[in-house]
C-alpha cells in the first residue's frame, strides 16, 4: 500500500480542488454560527461526516478488490491490475485539474455537474432533481450540529472526480481496513484548507490559489505514477501474496 | 368515445404532491396522495403542512441512510473475516470476540433503521389507495422484519446467519426509490403545471367603491372588477370596462398577432396584457375561465383509462396473488432444501422483485407525460385513448374550407365594364369597402389598396349599409348612389351589365367562385371573384402525414372542376362534389380499404364528418373547447399540429409498449431469478428501483420533440421549456421591438 502519509500529502495538497468544488458548502456551514469557535467546531463536525463517507466508499472497494483477489488471485495479480487502473485514473484527473489535457473536461463536467445543479435549488423545492443534492441542500440550511454531519456524509456522496480517483487507490489495498484507512487518509488530508474556507479566511490570494491548485493537480499525477510504480511491482510478486495476513488476527 | 374510455369515477381525486390522478379515493380531509412516495416526497419538500415535519422525514430518512453505511461496514467486517476463516489464516480468540461484537453492532445500529424507515412504510401501505403497491409494500415490510428477527435470533444464539445489512439495504432503496418516483411523477405533470402557473395566484381588484384591493384569484366573482396592467395575464373571462390595451391571446386562440382590446370587447382568462392598462368586468368565476377550462380539460382527459392501461389493470389483478403464490412456494421449497434464513431471502427477493410499481407506472407515465406535451404544444387530447387511437390511424381526411382554406376569401379576379375606368372604381371600391365589416370586403381592400394610387379624395356621404347585400354611398353629391355588393342587389337597382362583364361573371360561378359587383349610373362597372386562399402550411401538412405512411386527401362540397385544381395545387387526391352525408360514406370506404381514419375539420360545418371518423381533429378550438365531435382539439389552426400530433401519439405507444414489455420481462426474468434463490434481496430491492426510474425516464422522454421533428419552427423553437415562458418572453418581445426595426 502506498504510505498513508503520502496519501494524506495528497488529499492535502488536493483540496485546492475540493475548495473549489465544495467551498460553498463549507460557507453555508458557517454561516449561522454566532463565533469563530463555534463555526470551527461545524467545520470539523461538517470534515467527519465527509471523512465518514469516504471510509465507507474506502471500505467498499477494500472489501471488492478483497474479494476479487480472492476469486481471481489464482489466475491475475488484482492488486497490481487496480493499482495500475487506479494510477491511471489519478493521472488522467489530475493533467485534468491542472488544464494539460483538456479533451475530457466535458465528459468531466458532465459527470460531475449533478452536484452543482442539484443543490441549486433551494431545500424543499419541488421537483429536486438529484437525491444526494437535495439532502446536502436541506442539510445544510440547518443550525444543529446533527444535521451538519448528516450534510457532510451527503456530501461525500456527490459526484466527484478526485474522491473517485483515490476509491480506486483504496481498492487496490484490497483490504477493507486498508481502503479504509487510505481514504481517512485523504479525507483528512482535505480538512485543514476546507476548515479554513469555511471559517472564512483566506491564506492565499487568487494568484496564490490559482498556484495552488496547479501544484495540487501535479501532486495529483505524481500519485497516480507512484500507483502505477507500485502496481509494476506487484506484478513481479507471486499472485495471491499480498493479501495473505488478517488485521483482525491477533 | 368508447364506455370503457368515458368511465370517470365521480369520487376520484388528484394527488396532492404530484397532481396525477388518484382512483377511488374516499372522502378525508387532510392532504390526499396516490402513494407512499408522494407523501414522502411531500413530507420531506415541506408540501405536506407542518415544516417540522417536513425536516423530520428529512433526518429520519438522513439517520437511517448513516446507520445502514454503519451496519454495511460491519458486515463486510465479518465477512472479511469469513473468508480469511474459509482460508484457515488463523482464528484467535480476539477474531471470534471481534466478530460477536460486530454482530451486536449491526443488530443494535440496525433496530433504528427498522423502526425509522419501515414503520412509515408499513403506515404509507396501509393508507395508500393503491391497493396492489400496498399490499406490495406491507409484505416487504413484513419480509424484512422476519429477516431481522432470524438475524436476532443468531446473534442471541452467537450462531448462524445475520442479514441486517439486507434489511437496511431493502428499507433504504425501497424509501428512495418511492421517493424518486414520486419525483418522476411530479416532472410528467410539469408542463400542465407550468400553464396553470400562468394565472396569478391573487389579482388586483377594484370595490365598490372605487378603491383598489388585493384579492385570492379563487375570490373573484362574475361582477367583480379586476385591473389589470402591462405585463399581467388577465385572471379569468370577462368584458373591457376601461382602458386600452394589445393582449395577446394566442396561448388560448393560437393567434400569433395581438389584439388591441377597448371598452366593451370581450377579453379571455389567460390572455397577457401586453401595454396598456385594462379593467375587466369579470363574467367568469376563476375556475371558469377559459385557460381554466383549458387545463381542466386535460386533467379530466387523464383520469379516463385506455386500452393498454386497462390490459395493465387487468394484469396487476391476478399479479399479486400470483406472485405470494410463488412467493409461498419459493419458501417451502428452499425451507426443505437448505434451511430457513435461505428460505427467507429468497421468498422477499421474490416480493421486492416483483413489486408491481413498474407494472402500474408503465401507461400513466407515458400518456400523462404525452398528454401534458400536446396540450403545451396546442394539441389537446379528450382522453388517453385518444392518443392509442390516433396512433393507429392509416388515413388522414381533410375538410377544405376553414380548414386547408384559412376561410378568409382573397380577390382572384377583378374584371372592369371599361378598362379606362380602372381607378376610379377602385377608389370607389375601396371607400366603400373600407366602411364594411364583411369579409369580401376586407378582401377588396387588401387586393385594391397596394395598386391604387390615392388621387383627389371624393366627397362621400348618405353611406348605408343593406344588411346582406352590400354597402351604398354618394361621391361628389352625384345624384345617384354607388353600390359594392351582390350583383342581384345592384341589378335590383336596374343597373346594366356589360356583355363582357356577364361572360365574366358565368365562368366564375360555373368555376364556383362568389362575387361582388360595384357600379353607379345605371351601370355595372366592375365584378370581383373570389377564392380562398390556402393555408400557407396546407402542403406541407399533407406531404408530412403521407411520410408518416398515412393516406392524405381532401373531402370538399366544390365543384368537381374546382376540386380538380385543388388537387394539383396540393399533390393529393381530392374527392368534390360531396354533400355531408357523402363525406361521411366517404370515410367509410377509407376504413374499409385502408384502415382507420381520422378527419381534420373547424368543427363547425364538418361535425358530422369529425363525429363519424375514428379520430376526429377540430382546428382553432382555442376559444371554443366544448366542440364534442372532435377527440382531438387543436388550439390554434396550424395544420403542422396534425402530423406532429400523429407522431407524438405513435411515439407515446411505442413508450407505453416498451414500457409494458420491460415491466412483464423484468418481472418474468426477475422472479425466476429470485425464486431459484440466486438474487440477494438487496439486489432484488435496487432493481426495483432501476425499473420503475427506467419507466418512468423512458416516460419522459415524451416531454420532448421526436429527434426527426417535423420541421415546424413552434415545436422546434421551444424544445424542453415551458410553453409559458415562451410565450409571454416572445409575446413581450415582439411588442416591445420599435416600430420599424428589423
Amino acid at each position: 500500500m502506498i504510505e498513508l502519509p503520502l496519501v494524506f500529502l495528497g488529499g492535502l495538497l488536493g483540496s485546492a480542488h475540493c475548495v473549489g468544488m465544495c467551498g460553498g458548502f463549507a460557507l453555508l456551514i458557517g454561516a449561522p454560527a454566532p463565533r469563530w469557535s463555534s463555526n470551527f467546531a461545524r467545520q470539523i463536525v461538517y470534515s467527519g461526516g465527509r471523512i465518514f463517507t469516504y471510509c465507507a466508499l474506502g471500505a467498499v472497494v477494500g472489501y471488492g478488490g478483497l474479494r476479487l483477489a480472492d476469486g481471481l488471485g489464482e489466475f491475475v495479480n488484482v492488486q497490481a491490475m487496480i493499482a495500475i487502473a487506479a494510477g491511471v485514473l489519478l493521472v488522467v484527473q489530475g493533467l485534468i485539474s491542472s488544464g494539460t489535457v483538456g479533451y475530457a473536461t466535458r465528459a468531466y463536467r458532465l459527470a460531475t455537474a449533478g452536484a452543482g445543479v442539484a443543490v441549486s435549488p433551494p431545500a424543499g423545492s419541488p421537483g429536486v432533481g438529484c437525491l444526494m443534492g437535495g439532502m446536502v441542500g436541506a442539510f445544510l440550511r440547518d443550525r444543529r450540529m446533527s444535521h451538519v454531519f448528516l450534510a457532510g456524509v451527503f456530501t461525500g456522496l456527490l459526484p466527484c472526480g478526485l474522491v473517485y480517483a483515490y476509491v480506486a487507490l483504496a481498492a487496490s489495498s484490497s483490504d477493507l481496513f486498508g481502503g479504509m484507512a487510505t481514504m481517512a487518509a485523504f479525507g483528512t488530508g482535505t480538512m485543514p484548507l476546507m476548515i479554513l474556507t469555511g471559517t472564512g479566511s483566506s491564506l492565499l490570494s487568487l494568484a496564490g490559489r490559482r498556484r495552488m491548485l496547479t501544484i495540487a493537480a501535479w501532486c495529483v499525477v505524481l500519485m497516480g505514477v507512484l500507483s502505477i510504480a507500485r502496481g509494476a511491482g506487484f506484478l513481479q510478486l507471486s499472485p495471491g501474496a499480498p493479501a495473505a495476513s488478517c488485521p483482525l488476527c491477533d | 368515445m368508447s364506455d370503457a374510455a368515458s368511465q370517470v369515477n365521480p369520487h376520484d381525486g388528484a394527488c396532492d404532491y404530484c397532481h396525477l390522478p388518484v382512483t377511488a379515493a374516499s372522502e378525508t380531509d387532510g392532504p390526499l396522495y396516490c402513494c407512499y412516495g408522494c407523501r414522502l416526497a411531500a413530507e420531506i419538500t415541506g408540501r405536506g403542512g407542518a415544516e417540522g415535519e417536513a425536516r423530520w422525514t428529512l433526518v429520519r430518512l438522513g439517520i437511517a441512510i448513516f446507520l445502514s453505511i454503519n451496519v454495511m461496514m460491519f458486515t463486510m467486517a465479518l465477512w472479511t473475516q469469513e473468508l480469511y476463516d474459509a482460508r484457515a489464516v488463523g482464528s484467535g480468540p480476539l477474531a471470534a470476540s471481534l466478530a460477536d461484537l460486530f454482530r451486536y453492532l449491526c443488530l443494535l445500529l440496525s433496530l433504528p433503521v427498522l423502526w425509522l424507515l419501515g414503520g412509515p412504510l408499513l403506515n404509507g401501505a396501509l393508507a395508500t389507495r393503491q391497493r396492489d403497491v400496498a399490499a406490495a409494500d406491507l409484505l416487504i415490510v413484513v419480509g424484512v422484519a422476519a429477516a431481522y428477527l432470524y438475524s436476532a435470533i443468531s446473534v442471541v444464539r452467537g450462531a448462524g446467519h445475520v442479514y441486517f445489512e439486507v434489511g437496511c439495504a431493502v428499507l433504504v432503496m425501497v424509501t428512495i426509490g418511492r421517493w424518486l418516483e414520486a419525483t418522476g411523477k411530479l416532472r410528467t405533470t410539469s408542463a400542465l403545471d407550468a400553464l396553470e402557473k400562468l394565472l396569478p395566484e391573487r389579482v388586483r381588484t377594484i370595490d365598490a367603491l372605487g378603491q383598489p384591493r388585493d384579492t385570492a384569484l379563487g375570490d373573484i366573482a362574475p361582477g367583480d372588477r379586476l385591473r389589470v396592467l402591462a405585463g399581467e395575464r388577465i385572471a379569468t373571462d370577462g368584458r373591457v370596462e376601461w382602458g386600452r390595451a394589445s393582449v395577446s391571446e394566442q396561448l388560448l386562440t393560437g393567434e400569433s398577432r395581438p389584439v388591441t382590446k377597448r371598452p366593451g370587447d370581450e377579453v379571455l382568462g389567460g390572455g397577457l396584457n401586453l401595454d396598456g392598462e385594462l379593467v375587466v368586468c369579470v363574467s367568469a368565476a376563476a375556475g371558469a375561465g377559459s385557460l381554466a377550462r383549458l387545463i381542466e380539460l386535460v386533467r379530466t382527459a387523464r383520469l379516463t383509462k385506455g386500452r393498454y392501461q386497462r390490459l395493465a389493470d387487468r394484469v396487476s389483478g391476478w399479479f399479486l396473488r400470483g406472485v405470494l403464490v410463488v412467493a409461498c412456494g419459493t419458501f417451502l421449497f428452499h425451507f426443505w432444501q437448505s434451511g430457513v434464513d435461505t428460505a427467507l431471502m429468497a421468498a422477499l427477493a421474490v416480493l421486492l422483485i416483483a413489486c408491481p410499481c413498474a407494472l402500474g407506472l408503465a401507461t400513466p407515465m407515458a400518456v400523462w407525460t404525452a398528454l401534458g406535451n400536446a396540450a403545451r404544444h396546442g394539441v389537446l387530447f379528450r382522453h388517453g385513448e385518444a392518443l392509442e387511437r390516433l396512433a393507429n390511424v392509416r388515413a388522414v381526411r381533410f375538410d377544405k374550407t376553414g380548414t386547408l382554406t384559412t376561410g378568409e376569401p382573397c380577390v382572384e379576379n377583378f374584371a372592369l365594364a371599361d378598362a379606362a375606368e380602372r381607378d376610379q372604381v377602385a377608389h370607389r371600391a375601396i371607400r366603400l369597402a373600407g366602411a364594411s365589416t364583411h369579409i369580401f370586403s376586407h378582401a377588396i381592400v387588401r387586393h385594391l389598396e397596394p395598386s391604387t394610387a390615392i388621387g383627389n379624395r371624393q366627397d362621400v356621404s348618405d353611406m348605408k349599409a343593406a344588411a346582406g347585400q352590400g354597402i351604398a354611398a354618394r361621391f361628389d353629391n352625384e345624384s345617384g348612389e354607388s353600390r359594392l355588393g351582390s350583383l342581384r342587389w345592384l341589378q335590383s337597382s336596374a343597373m346594366r351589365i356589360s356583355p363582357e362583364l356577364a361572360r365574366t361573371v358565368a365562368l366564375a360561378r360555373q368555376g364556383g367562385r362568389s362575387l361582388s359587383a360595384i357600379g353607379w349610373g345605371g351601370r355595372v362597372r366592375g365584378v370581383f371573384a373570389f377564392s380562398e386562399t390556402l393555408r400557407s402550411e396546407a402542403t406541407q401538412a399533407l406531404a408530412q402525414c403521407r411520410a408518416l405512411g398515412c393516406d392524405a386527401a381532401v373531402l370538399t362540397g366544390d365543384e368537381v372542376a374546382r376540386g380538380r385544381l385543388l388537387a394539383e395545387q396540393l399533390g393529393v387526391t381530392v374527392v368534390a362534389g360531396l354533400m355531408p352525408d357523402a363525406k361521411v360514406a366517404a370515410l367509410a370506404n377509407a376504413r374499409r380499404s385502408i384502415g382507420p381514419v381520422a378527419m381534420v375539420g373547424d368543427g363547425v360545418n364538418d361535425a358530422p364528418a369529425l363525429a363519424a371518423s375514428d379520430v376526429g381533429i377540430a382546428l382553432g378550438c382555442g376559444a371554443d373547447l366544448s366542440r364534442e365531435s372532435a377527440l382531438v382539439c387543436l388550439i390554434s389552426d396550424d395544420l403542422a399540429r396534425v402530423p406532429w400530433a400523429i407522431e407524438l401519439a405513435r411515439r407515446s405507444v411505442r413508450v407505453i409498449r416498451q414500457n409494458l414489455f420491460w415491466a412483464f420481462g423484468y418481472n418474468a426474468l426477475g422472479i425466476a431469478l429470485a425464486a431459484s434463490g440466486w438474487l440477494n434481496p438487496a439486489w432484488a430491492a435496487a432493481a426495483m428501483v432501476a425499473s420503475s426510474l427506467l419507466v418512468v425516464a423512458n416516460s419522459l422522454r415524451l416531454q420532448g420533440d421526436a429527434r426527426n421533428s417535423l420541421n415546424e419552427p413552434a415545436a422546434s423553437a421551444d424544445q424542453g421549456e415551458p410553453f409559458a415562458e415562451k410565450v409571454s418572453d416572445a409575446e413581450l418581445g415582439e411588442h416591445l421591438l420599435p416600430l420599424g426595426a428589423p
